[in-house]
């Protein structure tokens, strides 16, 4: 009895000041929650509707389709349809995660309607190294993807990168990072494929 | 009484005035030296920066202030520490909903103004044994004092790695035809330790010839 009234002596303002701060983080996520998401979705679109042209909207196709990063850590992803201003399926997007030089890249991924072709990635949220990892982002290493097959690309130290074929080149000085990219899209792209394929939502490859 | 009110005045500016220059948290104290050398590529993300731990500063110093008398010894740390983490999340809440591209920039760094020493040494120093007033002025001392000197390491790295200030040209870059090669190691980590570097000895030489005059 005595040790649980020493105990509220002399902690019961850290007690009150906990429940105070916790309900003024709750009132503030309360309130800006939805922006937040808003922001989130917003870039997806944004980077989403760059890669597919003919995207008109995003619709959810699969929601929170239980995949595995490279380090085998369970995510759950969900897989946009994107679609045209007719209703026609022009491909699909999601999110993809890895590990980078620095620390986790986040990628936002486009294929084809058939999930033949990829069309590209965008980067959601990354932090490798300013001048070499995070030439990641540059357009000349980026469309190094556009209209690859969706297949397990490989990563290359020397060639063209004009050359459109499974085979990327890496980014000079930023090997690490661009190693964690096609590592990234080679998990994801058959993880998904495999989910849109047992969903009925893409044919399979047999058929 | 107009005695009181000029010494309470005097008190008030010399308490303002500290952060800025004789204890400037950065130059003369040497703490947060983390986002100082990790958010200051350009002048954007070094004074969003800024406002958030001016932000944290003066909430945090408010409150401890108000519950000074109140706190056990023992215990203060880590009353610092809860009222502080409170602070940063609300701060990192508000950043990601109005302004994402600067939540995005600023990354890990927004929420590890939780381990920013400044803010727990402006509570343990002056919070905790000031009246609110003093503690007040004390954080926007402070945090104004930490946020320009944000401002000028930033201004120096940008404009040499990019030849723009607030992503405003300001040097013509070859790359549009014009004479300015950009350092590209400027936007880098060593650009950081040296423009740092090269700013403290800057600062200790005014400082030296300030104390021999």
């Amino acid at each position: 009895m005595f040790k649980v009234k020493h105990f509220f002596q002399q902690s019961w303002l850290l007690i009150v000041v906990s429940f105070c701060f916790g309900l003024l983080i709750a009132v503030a996520n309360a309130a800006w929650e939805d922006r937040i998401r808003q922001n989130e979705e917003d870039k997806f679109n944004n980077l989403a509707s760059g890669m597919l042209t003919e995207a008109a909207s995003f619709k959810t196709a699969v929601e929170k389709a239980e995949l595995q990063t490279d380090k085998g850590k369970k995510v759950k992803v969900d897989i946009k349809k994107a679609m045209a201003a007719n209703g026609e399926c022009v491909g699909w997007a999601f999110v993809c995660e890895g590990s980078g030089f620095a620390d986790k890249i986040k990628l936002v991924l486009a294929v084809g309607a058939g999930f033949k072709k990829i069309e590209g990635f965008g980067v959601l949220s990354s932090n490798e190294t300013p001048g070499f990892g995070d030439q990641i982002k540059n357009s000349y290493y980026q469309n190094q993807f556009v209209g690859v097959p969706a297949e397990r690309l490989k990563l290359s130290k020397t060639g063209n990168p004009d050359i459109i074929d499974s085979e990327i080149i890496a980014i000079s000085g930023a090997t690490v990072s661009s190693e964690a990219v096609v590592k990234i899209i080679n998990q994801y792209v058959e993880q998904v494929k495999k989910q849109l394929q047992n969903r009925g939502l893409i044919a399979d490859d047999k058929q | 009484m107009t005695n009181s009110s000029e010494e309470k005045a005097g008190v008030y500016k010399e308490t303002l005035l500290r952060g800025l220059w004789r204890e400037n948290p950065v130059f003369r104290l040497l703490l947060g030296m983390c986002p100082t050398l990790a958010v200051t590529v350009a002048v954007k993300p070094a004074l969003t920066m800024g406002l958030s731990v001016i932000f944290v500063l003066i909430c945090s110093n408010i409150v401890v202030s108000i519950i000074h008398k109140l706190l056990k010894p023992h215990l203060r740390i880590l009353m610092f520490t809860v009222t502080i983490a409170t602070f940063v999340t609300i701060a990192d809440l508000f950043l990601k909903a109005f302004v994402p591209r600067m939540s995005e920039m600023l990354g890990p760094y927004v929420p590890l103004i939780i381990v920013n020493c400044i803010i727990i040494c402006r509570a343990e120093a002056c919070a905790s044994k000031n009246k609110l007033s003093v503690s007040i002025i004390d954080a926007v001392g402070m945090g104004v004092g930490f946020t320009l000197t944000l401002c000028v390491l930033a201004g120096g790295r940008e404009i040499l790695s990019t030849g723009a200030i607030f992503e405003i040209p300001i040097l013509n870059t070859q790359s549009q035809g014009g004479w300015f090669v950009p350092w590209a190691a400027m936007s880098m980590p060593v650009g950081a330790f040296i423009t740092l570097g090269l700013l403290l000895g800057l600062v200790n030489s005014i400082t030296k010839r300030q104390a021999k005059g």
